[in-house]
């Protein structure tokens, strides 16, 4: 196992770690991920991965508009709303 | 005298005790939160038209399977004018505006929910101590440390300690890698994970969409057995519900086996148990054999690789699921300069250490040159773990384990993550095969504490694996 680069990681996980917590985690992360490394000791060449353990067909619908909600009723949570629409910092310049 | 469901109904019936009264019993002692096993309770006001909905089919003698019962839900299950929580502070001000489909069925068969259920932040730990509204107390105490507070277990914390300290008939909890399981064991009550796909996932907060099962927790296996008959439905919104026939679980729940049943004990659970632990299933063992049953020795080759598995693949699947809170639709925004700002901000500040844990792994064992490594072969050896389990009950009808690995802990204990993690060995092999299992009170520990064991079935024959638990509940009583 190589070095984790915590930075990377919270970045991709969209988290701002403090400074003084950064190696807290990374420490954290190492031994969890060196825990979990006895898996690279099973051959699975032949195996196939397990999404769904019930092997049933997932099952899909068609493509229809089903009215459930209204406007009201989504944007009721919304942090900051703008008539009907969620509102957010200028994104473009 | 703890009541069964089918008592209470019962009183009901003969209006020994009016709805009203009841739900009453229960909201008082609910209100104490003596144990903190509430984020919220509802308010009698709330509840008040169901309430007398339901006392005017009693008094019209139609009522529901579940009329009046008042129940606990996991404040993960969203509720329909009632904030949801999933105990996080990035979702404390969120009150949805539909109802699961299992939180549905509760009400459709005439049920009152008393509150919601503090749990771990977002289902993940097993001690309830990582809920932003603080731990829930086991209301069980060490006969020999009486001043500690004990861990209830977790996730479904405070859903098992409700039920334990009687503030509530029943409750609802979800199970990922044990967090219904556990908690009952450590709490001495039952609690039931259905086989994945029996229960609808559909408005439930998501941890780990390939494991999430949602499940009763009860002071006995007919009560489970009661609660399941009500959620255990296909639900076309839930891409992984099964579509198959649904039995009846709680006719003929105390019928013989009609022939001779084969219980395996893997001998590779017993390495290391401790004394107690393995008290629990030699007495098992003992006051089930008087009946048509044979024990066998089995033995798994996966085990030693359950947890590794599961700790890739659970925070893997959160990591994702997890992605959704960021502050803009729904949930508590922090202020950035701009919209990155909010959503590290938000995020950061919303999410605790446990949670941030887990999404860091996940973002880690998913992330490009470690994705083949770890999550695709963690999903290739869950395959083998699966294949395992199959193996074993080709030969036998169930297999016999304890819940949880030792008694109920203090707060506090345990601060290494890994001792945490591995709380749910017992449990966790069972959900990474999708099998249904069931832990009933099995005894109690030297220090008084109790403990659980675990029966585990075959692929939706909840049926069976009831009728066994009910069996073992009654001799296990017995020989008390």
């Amino acid at each position: 196992m190589s070095d984790i680069d915590i930075k990377r990681i919270s970045y991709l996980a969209k988290l701002k770690l403090p400074q003084e917590k950064e190696e807290f985690y990374a420490n954290s992360l190492k031994e969890i991920i060196k825990w979990v490394d006895n898996l690279k000791q099973i051959d699975t060449n032949e195996v196939k991965p397990l999404h769904n353990v019930i092997n049933a067909t997932e099952s899909i619908r068609n493509d229809e508009i089903n009215k459930h909600n209204s406007v009201e009723e989504v944007l009721s949570n919304a942090p900051e709303r703008a008539q009907n629409f969620f509102k957010v910092p200028k994104v473009v310049d | 005298m703890k009541q069964s469901i089918s008592q209470i109904k019962n009183s009901l019936k003969k209006k020994s005790i009016s709805v009203e009264e009841l739900h009453d019993e229960f909201f008082k002692k609910a209100k104490l939160n003596y144990n903190n096993a509430y984020n919220l309770i509802t308010d009698k006001a709330q509840n008040k038209s169901l309430i007398n909905e339901s006392q005017k089919r009693y008094d019209n003698s139609n009522s529901l399977p579940l009329d009046g019962i008042p129940l606990g839900i996991k404040d993960l299950f969203c509720t329909k004018g009632v904030r949801t929580t999933a105990s996080s502070k990035i979702l404390s001000n969120f009150t949805p505006n539909y109802e699961s489909f299992v939180t549905q069925q509760l009400l459709n068969n005439g049920s009152i929910f008393i509150g919601k259920n503090n749990c771990d932040e977002f289902a993940m730990g097993s001690s309830n101590e990582t809920s932003h509204f603080g731990p829930v107390i086991n209301p069980w105490k060490n006969k020999n440390e009486p001043n500690n507070n004990l861990v209830p277990g977790g996730s479904s914390g405070g859903s098992a300690a409700a039920v334990a300290e009687g503030s509530c008939v029943a409750s609802m909890g979800t199970d990922t890698g044990g967090s219904i399981r556990q908690p009952a064991s450590l709490c001495g009550i039952v609690g039931l994970k259905p086989t994945f796909g029996s229960c609808s996932r559909w408005g439930i907060v998501a941890f780990a969409s390939s494991l999430d099962q949602a499940g009763p927790l009860t002071n006995c296996v007919e009560d489970a057995a009661h609660i399941l008959n009500s959620i255990n439905k296909y639900d076309f919104n839930d891409s992984t519900s099964s579509n198959h026939k649904r039995d009846d679980y709680v006719k003929d729940l105390n019928k013989k086996f009609e022939k001779k049943i084969k219980i395996g004990i893997p001998s590779d659970y017993l390495k290391d148990v401790s004394q107690d632990i393995l008290n629990q299933i030699e007495n098992a063992k003992k006051v089930l054999s008087q009946h048509d049953i044979e024990f066998i020795d089995v033995e798994f080759t996966t085990t030693e690789y359950a947890l590794s598995t599961y700790y890739i693949l659970a925070p893997a699947e959160a990591s994702s699921n997890l992605a959704r809170y960021d502050g803009i639709r729904y949930g508590v925004r922090e202020k950035g300069e701009n919209l990155d700002d909010i959503y590290l901000n938000s995020r950061t500040k919303g999410f605790g250490d446990e949670v941030k844990r887990r999404i860091l792994i996940g973002a880690y064992v998913l992330s490009a040159g470690y994705y083949d490594a770890y999550y695709r072969q963690a999903q290739k050896v869950r395959r083998l773990i699966k294949n395992d389990f199959e193996r074993i009950l080709r030969d036998v009808d169930f297999i016999l384990t304890p819940t949880t690995p030792n008694e109920a802990f203090k707060i506090g204990d345990k601060l290494d993550p890994i001792s945490m993690y591995k709380n749910d060995i017992y449990t966790v092999p069972t959900s990474l095969a999708g099998l249904p299992g069931v832990s009933i009170p099995s005894g109690l520990s030297s220090n008084g504490l109790p403990l659980g064991i675990q029966f585990i079935g075959n692929y939706f024959q909840e049926k069976k694996l009831l009728q066994l638990a009910a069996l073992a509940e009654k001799e296990l009583a017995f020989n008390e």
